[in-house]
């Protein structure tokens, strides 16, 4: 359905050219009634397997303004809302993201927010309830909300941090996972127009590899990762140093594990 | 000189027989840790721990030279069970290494596939190549290369009498082309064994249930000089009950050889050369083993009765009622041990041993910067006060005319809070009994460990429990209280530390269920389950091996469902044999130098918590 949207031109000439997205259920037709509805939405998936890649294939399709804001240990409200600039003897009023997507009506897009600092992600609270809006103190506005999407990965969390059940509970949630072989491979395909069967191998190996999670493998290989080593192949590098390159050596320090995962790759693609 | 022509001749005939090459080949060792990877990525059930093949007699026809030199009896084989996969310990029989190690993950990658068990061997096995074959596509080359030259080292079908000779050439066709052999025609002979498929009739031990009910006994003995990878093929045999092993009745015409079991009870008459005993043992086609729950070294080192009641520590309470893990039926077992919580009736109240000092000194002062504690950040974009440094430093570049970066011009009070609550859970089994040093045994250094950790957990105001555990069936699982959560950390609690003692073995899945518990009514957002242990689960009676782990990680998995964070710290050298099982890749720290434990935990955990 993506493809095909990119291939009208009536649609490129629009806002953005919608990037290709592989939908694996329902999620965009969710994505659309939150946005209708004015709901926040929180999106929770491993690393890699089409969050951010989602989000932004949805505000174009919707053509909305995208804000995109990686969260990290030392964001603080400010950054999200805004602040005073001290400018040539005087102060100016600075939208942050969240403002900004506030006023111009958009999608502001937090990723990884439990990297946040816990004070940060209050901000959000009024945001993301019944009142949707954005209370600014330091200019005394009042905004009237937009839509709000959030995303965290809940495997890949330091002890300490999580997400507050309180924000949490704000949010109408969306669980990613890896996509089947299927999608999978129409995704290799689609994003790096590689031949069918290697994407076929590919997806065969990243099988192999997720079988490991837990066990052997801590993360296990996410698809943006296919996508690196397909690029490498389809770039004319040979397949087994492009796995190794993009997936065995990506995915563990270890090298008796290593040796296992390239043994893998051999079994697949090997001479 | 007789003996020595002898001695040369056996060396020359041997040399010239054995078709195999030493030189390049591959041991199980090398490789048996990428090995149970490349098994569990291919799709095999991760419970399965990989171990070397006993060598079994083939009984096929063998060459001339090797007849007479009397080698090439034996062969191993792969196969798996229920427990284990099992390799053979070494690949010598190619002449270039990587086709021997490409042998290994050949037979790894078949054995991940599930075939139906109804069909025929031959069948199966082309079943398996095909299937293997089609899922990797990249091992065909890799298959050819291999089939070549297994088949260049086969006799060759000519040699062979009719009904040999049709067997062989059934076996080289399937080989070959797999998927065209229906069936096959057993000659009289046995055929020559095939390296690349599994053992066509997988010496299962005679019995699984054993009517005794014990189990391996944990024996704290010096640890082994030498491990050999390799199981014996097991015999479960019953041993005789108390008649004098030295009574035997003398028959001329019968000598016992050394694989026959011999039903003599000799209790301490064990032989201490562990080389010697080490390499007959490898000679055997199989070990009988009757199992009475006890080695002489346990049983002379170690009384496994229970205290008796005066003798004991003191029960807290009624015992707790916990259900149980069995995979083989994949139910669970309500109510099925019974847990009693005691604590140490002979613990007085102490200081810290002298020679922790120093080191619980320098633990609480890096712990302390772990408090939680209001303070200020600079040079931030917001806050409360105006960051003066800053405001000096901006103003200055301005009049410099310098480029100005952007500054964060404010101070921000920010309020760090620690919102955590810790259980360590000891192993207290027989086995922390061994000496891990000249001078320190196991319990010591978890002595020491349970000290210097709460020493530094006392520094960071962080809630924390210490428990211990140890088992003996699942009627008796002891569960030694050490410091609750409400009491605080005295002379009292190093009191309870200083008595631990090494109790019995190490039934982990209900220890862990009744910790989960008590952790999981803590009130705090963060909780860790902090598991200390130096070995296996393990108990007398079928809690032991699979079982032990399967219900440990049931009941980690439920410690998970609560909220909870289980990790697990170990001395055990072998642990990343199972423990990825149970506490996943991140979820477990081997300390490779036992005695490092009690300056490693503190650490481990402020990493963890930072």
């Amino acid at each position: 359905m993506d493809t095909q949207a990119s291939n009208t031109p009536v649609n490129q000439s629009l806002i953005h050219d919608p990037p290709f997205y592989q939908p694996s259920g329902d999620e965009c037709e969710l994505f659309e009634r939150a946005w209708k509805n004015h709901l926040p939405l929180l999106i929770k998936g491993p690393t890699g397997c089409g969050k951010t890649r989602f989000v932004s294939h949805m505000a174009a399709r919707l053509h909305l303004p995208l804000y995109t804001v990686a969260c990290h240990d030392d964001l603080t409200a400010a950054d999200l809302v805004g602040r005073h600039l001290i400018g040539d003897g005087e102060t100016v009023w600075n939208d942050g993201p969240l403002t900004r997507a506030v006023r111009e009506g958009g999608i502001c897009y937090l990723d990884e927010v439990v990297e946040a600092r816990k004070d940060t992600t209050v901000v959000l609270h009024p945001l993301a309830d019944d009142r949707r809006m954005l209370p600014i103190d330091r200019t005394g506005e009042l905004l009237p909300s937009f839509m709000l999407v959030v995303s965290y990965n809940p495997g890949y969390q330091n002890f300490l941090k999580g997400m507050k059940p309180s924000t949490r509970q704000r949010f109408v949630s969306l669980t990613f996972d890896f996509p089947t072989a299927a999608q999978e491979e129409a995704v290799l395909v689609g994003e790096t127009g590689i031949d069918a069967m290697t994407a076929k191998r590919l997806v065969s190996i990243a099988g192999a590899f997720r079988s490991l999670r837990d066990h052997d493998l801590e993360e296990v290989a996410s698809t943006r990762l296919l996508v690196y080593a397909a690029t490498l192949i389809k770039d004319g590098y040979d397949p087994v140093r492009a796995c190794r390159a993009a997936l065995v050596e990506t995915l563990t320090d270890d090298p008796e594990t290593a040796i296992a995962l390239s043994e893998v790759v051999n079994a697949t693609f090997g001479r | 000189m007789e003996e020595y022509v002898g001695e040369l001749w056996d060396r020359l005939i041997t040399g010239a027989a054995e078709k195999r090459h030493a030189a390049v080949g591959v041991q199980l060792d090398e490789i048996a840790k990428p090995a149970a990877i490349f098994f569990r990525a291919l799709g095999g059930d991760p419970g399965l721990g990989i171990s070397a093949a006993p060598a079994v007699r083939h009984g096929a026809r063998r060459r001339l030279l090797q007849r007479v030199a009397g080698s090439g009896e034996k062969v191993e084989l792969s196969w798996r069970d229920g427990h284990v996969l099992r390799l053979p310990s070494q690949i010598d029989l190619f002449a270039e290494k990587a086709l021997n190690r490409d042998l290994y993950f050949w037979l790894v990658a078949l054995a991940a596939v599930e075939t139906e068990h109804t069909l025929p061997w031959i069948v199966r096995n082309q079943q398996a190549t095909l299937i293997t074959l089609q899922r990797f596509p990249g091992l065909l080359s890799r298959y050819d290369r291999l089939v070549a030259a297994t088949l260049a080292i086969r006799i060759p079908p000519e040699k062979l009498p009719a009904d040999e000779s049709a067997q062989e050439n059934a076996i080289r066709r399937a080989l070959q082309e797999p998927g065209t052999v229906n069936q096959i025609l057993l000659a009289k002979r046995p055929f020559q064994p095939v390296p690349l498929w599994p053992h066509p009739q997988p010496p299962v031990s005679a019995s699984t249930e054993d009517a005794n009910g014990s189990g391996s006994s944990e024996h704290g003995g010096s640890a082994p000089v030498k491990k050999s990878r390799r199981k014996h093929l097991a015999e479960r045999t019953d041993a005789t009950e108390d008649k004098n092993g030295f009574l035997m009745m003398f028959r001329a015409e019968s000598l016992f050889s050394w694989s026959e079991f011999v039903k003599v009870n000799r209790p301490q008459d064990d032989e201490d050369d562990a080389e010697t005993a080490q390499q007959v043992a490898e000679d055997m086609d199989s070990l009988s083993i009757a199992r009475d729950g006890k080695t002489s070294a346990a049983s002379v080192r170690f009384d496994l009765d229970l205290p008796a009641g005066a003798e004991d520590d003191t029960p807290l309470g009624e015992g707790v009622l916990l259900p149980e893990w069995n995979w083989k039926k994949q139910v669970m077992q309500p109510d099925y041990c019974s847990l009693q919580q005691l604590i140490a009736a002979d613990a007085t109240p102490c200081e810290l041993p002298h020679a922790l000092k120093n080191t619980a000194n320098r633990l609480r002062r890096q712990f302390q910067a772990l408090t939680p504690t209001r303070h200020w950040l600079k040079g931030q974009q917001d806050g409360e006060e105006l960051d003066m440094d800053a405001w000096v430093q901006l103003v200055s570049e301005k009049n410099s005319s310098m480029p100005t970066s952007e500054h964060g011009l404010y101070r921000a009070q920010v309020n760090q809070e620690r919102d955590l609550a810790c259980l360590l859970l000891a192993d207290l089994s027989l086995s922390t009994d061994a000496y891990v040093s000249n001078h320190s045994r196991v319990i010591d250094v978890i002595r020491d460990s349970l000290l210097l950790f709460s020493e530094a957990l006392t520094a960071t105001g962080d809630s924390f429990a210490l428990y211990g555990f140890s088992s003996l069936k699942r009627s008796q699982v002891r569960f030694h209280y050490i410091k609750g959560f409400e009491e605080k950390y005295s002379g009292q609690v190093r009191g309870r530390i200083t008595a631990i003692k090494p109790g019995y073995y190490t039934r982990m899945g209900a220890a862990i269920r009744q910790a989960s518990s008590l952790l999981a009514q803590q009130k705090k957002r963060q909780r860790l389950l902090l598991i200390l242990t130096d070995g296996k689960p393990n108990d007398l009676d079928q809690y032991e091996g699979r079982y032990g782990i399967e219900d440990t990680r049931v009941a980690l998995i439920e410690a998970r469902k609560l909220g909870l964070r289980p990790f697990c710290v170990t001395i055990d050298s072998e642990a990343s044999d199972y423990l990825p099982h149970l506490f996943g890749a991140g979820g477990y720290v081997v300390i490779r130098n036992p005695e490092e434990l009690p300056k490693e935990l503190p650490m481990l955990y402020a990493q963890m918590t930072r």
